[in-house]
């Protein structure tokens, strides 16, 4: 994973990591759409003190007729359509971001991003007619990832600003 | 907690008005769902159905319903979901998942439901449950394991309506309802009975006519059959049964009654957005033989047809039987009028106490939602014999299986009502 920033926000790439793949991609070939959860996370030290955080959700749906990849960012404010499996795995990254605000230029930080599908089922047990079911929560973050299902980590650093690529400002920030 | 930022984020996804309202998928964020449904193909183990072209008995008709109105309208991932997941409870599946294909023509989606049914499943019914006030009660539980396609069941009954007798005992059965392919089922049945006999029924049998037997104390039976779908709406079921049963009179030697038994019958159903009918057809046959060792020989037809057409709440029903036996039959193949099915309101004791060989009976239900209203009429009688026309009518209740009904046979002189209350009849 390599990072670059644009004045504002951190920027990842990784050309190398595959999320559309496995039981995620037979479920998007099916049909369905799927729903990563991405966590950006800076840490002040060698991954012990979080500095910060941030969260996104992509949703990701295979068009059966085109054989093309849409990807809908957050509640539907930012999308794109007609993509191949890698590049809507670029522009996802591509559009996670998190805030450099606060960070000198020159103090060495770490990088790691976290991605993990959020089955469409657990999303419905957690909502029932009494409310959210909390032990569905429970259940869901106590099971251990299915096969193809796995959360993907990445880790960089350590890195410093100045030494980072400079981009255009772009995508969203978050945290 | 392993990951409190995914709670935070999932949180924040169920939440969002979008995802409150659209269940489990937002159609907005699934690009397939601009397309629309063609067909939807709901299957199972060794068995497929098409909603746009079928209409099997599988799936429930309200749920068949709903997943019909698919049809035509623009694909919603959401619907799909509860679907399968209403799937799931209805047939007790492991697993109901779903999928896209291209439709035939463009901007088209088939949808495919595919349920996975558990290993091994175990139920508990009551095929029959019935209170009568001259006949008494009838009843019937029946537990079965059904293990992939094999379904092995054992039960209890005693009934004290079919026949001209009360049969009480167990029953086991065992039927592959895919033997190589699913249009071919084998299926054995296992029954042990002791019988118990009415007054007038025992009076008129003090000597037994020629053309049946005499009163019996126990029967067993066993009867395998293969049946074959031959086409959707259509099965033929051949097999043979192999009854032995013990006269009450001492030093008897026991009867056997072997006979080849086959059946056709015919389901269809019918299905618009105002009206919905359904016709259900059935012929059987079943030939006692000397050579299968038979100590009867005769011929036991028997002709059900019968119409449904219901519109909102009202539901109609007509329903018509023919039978005709020829030949010398033991007691359990003649046919029996007055009881909970046929000429409702009459008491067979009093009409045929051991039954007759010939059979013809129409009855008529019309049904606004829990109001219920019939009228029966029809024979019972032995050939030569003349063959004395009966009415009834009856009122009552039902809702699903249960009913509550009083019927009343229509003859000069005094009416003795007749309470029915009971399921599955």
């Amino acid at each position: 994973m390599t990072a670059s920033f644009d004045g504002d926000d951190l920027h990842v790439t990784a050309p190398q990591l595959h999320f559309l793949s496995g039981k995620s991609l037979s479920r998007l070939q099916d049909g369905a759409a799927v729903t990563f959860l991405s966590q950006l996370t800076i840490f002040g030290d060698n991954r012990g003190t979080v500095w910060r955080h941030a969260h996104e959700r992509l949703t990701v749906s295979y068009d059966v007729w085109e054989e093309k990849f849409s990807v809908v960012l957050g509640s539907a404010n930012r999308r794109v359509s007609r993509l191949t499996a890698t590049a809507a795995e670029a522009w996802c990254l591509d559009n996670l971001a998190i805030s450099a605000l606060g960070l000198s230029p020159e103090r060495p930080f770490w990088l790691r991003l976290e991605l993990r599908t959020a089955d469409p089922k657990d999303l419905s047990t957690l909502m029932g007619d009494p409310g959210i079911s909390i032990s569905g929560l429970i259940e869901i973050f106590s099971r251990k990832p299915g096969a193809g299902d796995e959360p993907w980590m990445l880790n960089a650093g350590p890195l410093r600003l100045s030494g980072l690529p400079r981009t255009l400002g772009h995508g969203t920030r978050k945290g | 907690m392993r990951l409190p930022w995914l709670a935070c984020l999932v949180f924040g996804s169920v939440l969002t008005p979008t995802l409150l309202t659209a269940g489990n998928e937002d159609p907005e964020l699934n690009v397939n769902s601009r397309y629309t449904v063609e067909t939807v193909i709901v299957s199972g183990d060794g068995w497929s159905t098409n909603l746009a072209a079928d209409h099997d008995q599988k799936i429930s008709s309200g749920l068949r319903s709903e997943i019909t109105a698919l049809i035509g309208s623009k694909l919603n991932p959401a619907v799909l979901d509860d679907l399968a997941v209403r799937l799931r409870r209805e047939f007790q599946a492991r697993a109901v998942n779903h999928r896209l294909l291209r439709g035939t023509t463009p901007e088209s989606v088939r949808v495919v439901f595919e349920i996975t049914q558990k290993p091994a499943r175990f139920d508990v019914s009551v095929p029959k449950f019935l209170y009568a006030n001259r006949q008494g009660w009838t009843g019937a539980v029946e537990s079965t394991t059904t293990v992939h396609h094999n379904a092995f069941t054992v039960g209890l009954v005693s009934d004290g309506d079919d026949l001209a007798e009360r049969y009480t005992g167990l029953l086991a059965r065992y039927e592959n309802t895919r033997l190589g392919t699913d249009r071919v089922h084998l299926r054995f049945d296992f029954d042990d009975y002791h019988e118990q006999w009415n007054g007038a029924t025992r009076t008129d049998l003090a000597v037994p006519p020629d053309e049946t037997s005499g009163i019996y104390r126990s029967r067993r039976n066993y009867e395998p059959a293969v049946i074959f779908v031959l086409a959707r709406p259509l099965t033929l079921s051949v097999g043979a049964s192999f009854q032995s049963f013990q006269e009450e009179t001492p030093g008897t030697p026991v009867g056997a009654a072997n006979a080849v038994v086959s059946r056709l019958d015919y389901q269809h159903r019918m299905e618009d957005s105002d009206y919905r009918q359904g016709i259900d057809a059935g012929y059987s046959l079943r030939a006692g033989t000397r050579v299968l060792g038979s100590d009867f020989a005769y011929a036991r037809q028997r002709l059900n047809f019968r119409y449904t057409l219901t519109h909102g709440k009202h539901v109609l029903k007509e329903e018509v039987q023919a039978g005709l036996l020829t030949g010398r039959a033991p007691l359990f193949e003649r046919y029996v009028g007055g009881n909970s099915t046929v000429m409702r309101g009459w008491d067979k004791y009093e009409i045929n106490p051991f039954g007759g060989n010939r059979i013809v009976a129409n009855s008529v239900d019309y049904r606004y939602g829990i109001f219920q209203v019939f009228y029966d009429t029809g024979a019972v009688w032995d050939a030569g014999q003349a063959a004395p026309i009966r009415h009834s009518v009856g009122i009552g209740l039902r809702q699903a299986s249960l009913f509550l009904a009083i019927a009343f046979p229509l003859r000069e002189g005094r009416a003795d009502p007749v309470f029915l209350m009971g399921m599955n009849y």
